[in-house]
């Protein structure tokens, strides 16, 4: 298990509401969040296993990210 | 909707819809982005400010439908129109006519007492009195009763004749007359003939027949709760991880994606797949089956079942209207909205009746225009009218309702609850009868059923472990036992260091040594001896689809236990009798083949189905109906509350679940099964009863008939005259609701 950053373009309550299914979704998650009040909106993630299973769904959601 | 613009291609819809729950320019692009990738939609463009988005779709590839579900599935709503609205406004239009009815019933029984005291005990005493009568009755007939006009109407369009034409022709015509009679009285005084007013007539006929109406509706089954009682199985407030965070949300707000922590004992509100956990679930009211279901990782779970004593986090996939539970509600509408209506008894009477009286009416006329005394035409005319008005009996409307209500409350005393008053007018025509398992012909919970012991010496010291270790269990079954050694007098005894063995059972420490209680696995695991006497006593208890729970300390097993779901007392005997009344039994279970078998032949069914599932209980119904029988449907569950709506009569259990009793026509209290032949006995005595009822509402008035067509005016130069209208109206009414009381006394069952 490990905690990986990315910097995301999840703005407010409604861009987490698009990106909460695509993030349940995943089995390799055991549990994530988006720090919305920081400007570069960290999503951290708790992952075992793949993190571009991460970044595919955060795109299929229609939204950037990229690893920092 | 801004605009509603179709291409040349006409399967190309290009349309603007409003968004709700889009906050930031971010949200734009994920709805966009989202919705593009979809088979069929060709351009999504979100316009923020506006909140609304531009849809370019194909809709033979893809609904409007889909893309606001897809659109759900991340939190935006698309605002098309809404289906729930219809469901609304059509429940709305059965709640207010029956506040109609109500109120015409009200004006027309208002305004006819004072035409019918003046009518039968002032006449010829109050000046300008046919006046009075024919301001009174006018809006009785044209307001009160005007559905007679236009349903008569409407049927003399197809030339056909029911209830509502022999009241329309009959109070009409004499309104009519007596209108005449009160502008121009001279033209029958002229000729030596009183002109008599037949006010009070029209409007008792109304009235009465508007108050049966106003009974039978009130009797009606109601449909429209269904829907609510769902709501009760449904959590209000659900925990679930937003952004990291545990809050709690209403379930409205629940969306498809959302992972949900679901608590011991909590509803599952939603359909959905197991995350992480482990628990037991009930799941009885969604497949009947009384034993709550082991759910680990990836298992399925539905909503309105129930969580035992584990924690689950589920991700839910279908919410609201998507649900199992929702779509066997959905069923259920549909399968009561396309029930036929029954042509009624007093119907098919009056459609017989019309065509003779008019008949009659029209020979009179000619009898009485070619032989009759001068001036005949007046004659004629006056006979063939009086016919007419004299031909509708004023108790024709209480009939069937009186019938109904004395034998709804007949039911009630016997435990047979009749909500809707048509499956009591069918239930005497019921040649084959669906039961389901679990909860109708069982009891509906797990049991101990057998016990067998090692040793008898020691089987009270084996019975206080064994309900030790089995308080500590969690597993459904461990209940079963508990409850049974309680009753057994066992006392728990001091055990130490319990554990539980997934998928085996559980063990415990007693005074240093070791006791299991499970499975025929966890003996084999633990190489514990079987001794053969009790390994047969065993197999026999398995084969007759009872769960066996074993008992043993670490060398041999001790004792064998079996659960069952138990059968009623009741039901073998009562399927003998139904059997012997000639009605075909069929069982239908969820349950597998073995137990079905197994129960099946302890209660003498011959025709069984096993792992049914609930869309399939209706589809048998109506499979059944195709090959020309009525069926009955007994069930308890919410699986069984399709096929109970479908069966041309529903029958469920007292004990059973609050969507079940919604859907049938017939609850029974006591869950016994022999309340059914009651029930059959109940509706064939009703029938008969309304049978009499309609020969009693007839018979005075076809005696009249002869009299109105003058049958004794060359004897005594005697013409139907208001008095002998009147005795004909106050002899049939009595007749008929003392009748229908006689429903009451009598006994049976």
């Amino acid at each position: 298990m490990e905690t990986i950053k990315f910097k995301t373009n999840i703005n407010c309550g409604g861009c987490l509401k698009s990106v909460t299914p695509h993030l349940n979704e995943l089995d390799s998650i055991e549990s994530w969040k988006v720090d919305i009040e920081n400007p570069n909106k960290i999503l951290e993630v708790e992952v075992e296993g793949d993190e571009n299973e991460v970044i595919k769904a955060v795109v299929k959601a229609g939204f950037e990210i990229e690893r920092v | 909707m801004d605009a509603n613009v179709k291409d040349a291609d006409k399967a190309i819809i290009k349309e603007s819809y409003g968004v709700l729950g889009m906050t930031c320019a971010s949200c734009a692009v994920s709805l966009e982005s989202y919705l593009k990738p979809n088979e069929g939609i060709q351009e999504v463009s979100v316009n923020y400010p506006n909140k609304s988005v531009e849809i370019v779709y194909n809709q033979d590839a893809v609904t409007l439908n889909h893309i606001k579900n897809r659109a759900q599935e991340i939190g935006y709503e698309i605002l098309t129109g809404d289906k729930n609205e219809q469901q609304e406004a059509i429940e709305q239009a059965e709640d207010n006519r029956l506040k109609k009815l109500r109120s015409k019933l009200t004006v027309a029984a208002a305004l006819s007492t004072p035409v019918f005291i003046m009518a039968m005990f002032f006449m010829g005493q109050i000046p300008y009195e046919n006046w009075i009568m024919m301001v009174l009755s006018a809006p009785v007939l044209f307001w009160s009763g005007s559905e007679f006009f236009v349903n008569a109407w409407k049927k003399l369009q197809r030339f056909s004749s029911n209830m509502d034409t022999l009241v329309a022709l009959s109070t009409g015509v004499a309104f009519v007359f007596s209108l005449f009679n009160t502008i121009y009285p001279q033209f029958f005084l002229n000729h030596d003939i009183t002109p008599h007013v037949y006010y009070e007539s029209a409007v008792i006929i109304v009235t009465l027949i508007l108050l049966g109406r106003y009974m039978e509706e009130r009797a009606k089954g109601k449909t429209s709760s269904a829907i609510k009682k769902l709501m009760g199985l449904q959590p209000k407030e659900v925990v679930v991880f937003r952004n990291g965070e545990e809050i709690s949300v209403p379930l409205s707000d629940v969306l498809k994606g959302d992972l949900i922590l679901l608590r011991p004992g909590d509803k599952v509100p939603v359909d959905g797949k197991v995350k992480s956990g482990e628990s037991y679930i009930d799941e009885s009211m969604i497949t009947g089956e009384p034993i709550p279901v082991n759910k680990v990782k990836g298992e399925e779970v539905f909503a309105g079942t129930v969580n035992q004593k584990g924690s689950l986090k589920l991700l839910a996939r279908k919410v609201g209207g998507e649900t199992l539970l929702a779509q066997i509600i959905q069923l259920v509408k549909s399968a009561q909205a396309s029930k036929p209506p029954i042509q009624k008894l007093v119907d098919k009477v009056a459609g017989v009746f019309v065509p003779v009286v008019v008949g009659l009416a029209l020979l009179t006329f000619f009898l009485w225009f070619f032989l009759g005394p001068e001036p005949s035409i007046t004659y004629a005319f006056l006979t063939l009218i009086t016919v007419l008005i004299i031909a509708c009996p004023c108790a024709l409307g209480l009939a069937t309702p009186t019938a109904l209500m004395v034998g709804i409350g007949k039911g009630a005393e016997q435990g047979i609850l009749i909500k809707d008053a048509q499956a009591l007018e069918v239930a005497h025509k019921t040649n084959a009868l669906v039961l389901d398992k679990t909860g109708t012909i069982t009891e509906g919970k797990p049991e101990v059923t057998d016990t067998y012991w090692k040793s008898d010496t020691s089987k009270k010291l084996f019975q206080d472990i064994l309900l030790s270790v089995e308080s500590n269990s969690e597993h459904p079954l461990a209940h079963a036992i508990v409850q049974y050694l309680k009753e057994a007098k066992s006392k728990p005894v001091d055990i130490s260091n319990f554990e539980s063995i997934t998928g085996q059972g559980a063990k415990a420490k007693y005074e240093g040594e070791w006791f299991f209680i499970g499975n025929e696995e966890l003996v084999r695991d633990n190489e514990i001896g079987f001794s053969s006497k009790l390994k047969s006593q065993s197999d026999t208890l398995t084969q007759e689809a009872k769960t066996v729970v074993l008992f043993a300390d670490h060398k041999e097993v001790l004792g064998v236990i079996a659960i069952a779901d138990k059968i009623k007392d009741s039901s073998k005997q009562a399927i003998t009798s139904l059997k012997r009344i000639g009605l075909e039994i069929h069982m239908l279970t969820g349950d597998n083949q073995q137990t079905a078998k197994a129960i099946a032949e302890q209660v003498g069914i011959d025709h069984y189905k096993a792992q049914v599932k609930p869309a399939e209980k209706g589809e048998f119904i109506t499979a059944l109906q195709y090959k020309g029988k009525v069926v009955a449907m007994a069930g308890d569950g919410i699986n069984d509350s399709n096929a109970l709506a479908q069966a041309d009569i529903g029958i469920a259990m007292g004990s059973g679940t609050d969507i079940a009793m919604e859907s049938a026509g017939i609850t029974l209290m006591h869950s016994d099964l022999q309340q059914i032949t009651r029930a059959i006995t109940l509706s064939k005595a009703t029938i008969r009863t309304i049978r009499q009822n309609l020969f009693w509402a007839f018979i005075y008035n076809v005696i009249a008939i002869p009299v109105a067509a003058g049958a004794l005016f060359p004897l005594f130069g005697f013409l139907l005259n208001p008095m002998i209208a009147g005795a004909a109206m106050a002899m049939s009414s009595v007749s008929v609701v003392t009748n229908s009381l006689r429903l009451s006394r009598s006994s049976f069952g």
